[in-house]
């Protein structure tokens, strides 16, 4: 017994499409359990992935495959106040935040 | 809303892209998916509010020269389950967590319950879950 959530892949197959993700510098705000984050990094991203949710942000860094460790980072944080300088990313998504 | 676009904005290279990913503002269908093929059970009754605000704060930025919408698309990101089990939960969740502000959906729960156990063999409850992807270039240098 399982939920699976976009079987058909729609949804990576939708972000390929509008941009070239390998090696850029992308800030996912609204992260969650870092499912889209994974997706993300599978396209080649360096991704800092940022959630207001501390519980969240816990599993998704439990459920982080080994192999994405050194293009992800997540980090407890708001849309609102984002700690880091002027033009410090290629890509900002908004994960299902506005 | 529009806080958090300009707070993107500021952290973005010039030229850089924003992309808003969300729920389209439609009400989701759930079906059950057999070998008879796919059975509607009925549609969510969403409060899509937020959505509409949503839409105005991008709308705004746009308006204010910060971004300039390039791309749209809109998907299915479908919520499969094997069984009843799988859906009250998520239904729970959703109603709870997700759009909070919704009715209660003891009726399509019901529904999706009966038509689960009439319909015959292997069968999945499908959420159809539209999504909707917008590119925006940041216009700032």
């Amino acid at each position: 017994m399982a939920l699976r959530i976009d079987p058909e892949k729609n949804e990576v197959h939708a972000l390929k499409d509008m941009t070239e993700w390998r090696n850029k510098r992308v800030i996912e705000i609204g992260c969650g359990n870092g499912r889209l984050t994974q997706r993300l990094a599978h396209l080649g991203a360096q991704v800092v992935a940022i959630d207001p949710d501390r519980k969240l942000i816990a599993t998704a860094k439990q459920d982080l495959p080994a192999r994405l460790s050194e293009q992800v980072r997540f980090k407890v944080g708001s849309a609102l106040d984002l700690k880091y300088p002027k033009q410090t990313f290629d890509i900002a998504v908004f994960s299902w935040v506005l | 809303m529009v806080h958090a676009l300009h707070e993107a904005q500021r952290v973005l290279q010039p030229n850089g892209i924003l992309f808003d990913l969300r729920p389209a503002p439609v009400h989701r269908r759930v079906g059950i998916q057999s070998d008879a093929g796919i059975q509607e059970i009925g549609a969510m009754r969403e409060d899509l509010t937020d959505d509409y605000v949503a839409n105005q704060a991008v709308k705004q930025v746009v308006r204010e020269g910060l971004f300039k919408s390039e791309k749209f698309t809109q998907f299915n990101c479908n919520r499969v389950m094997d069984g009843l089990k799988e859906f009250q939960d998520w239904l729970l969740d959703f109603t709870t967590v997700g759009r909070e502000h919704s009715a209660t959906h003891d009726w399509l729960s019901e529904r999706v319950e009966r038509a689960y156990h009439a319909i015959p063999g292997k069968k999945k409850i499908i959420v159809h879950s539209p999504l909707m992807l917008r590119r925006l270039r940041n216009l700032v240098e």
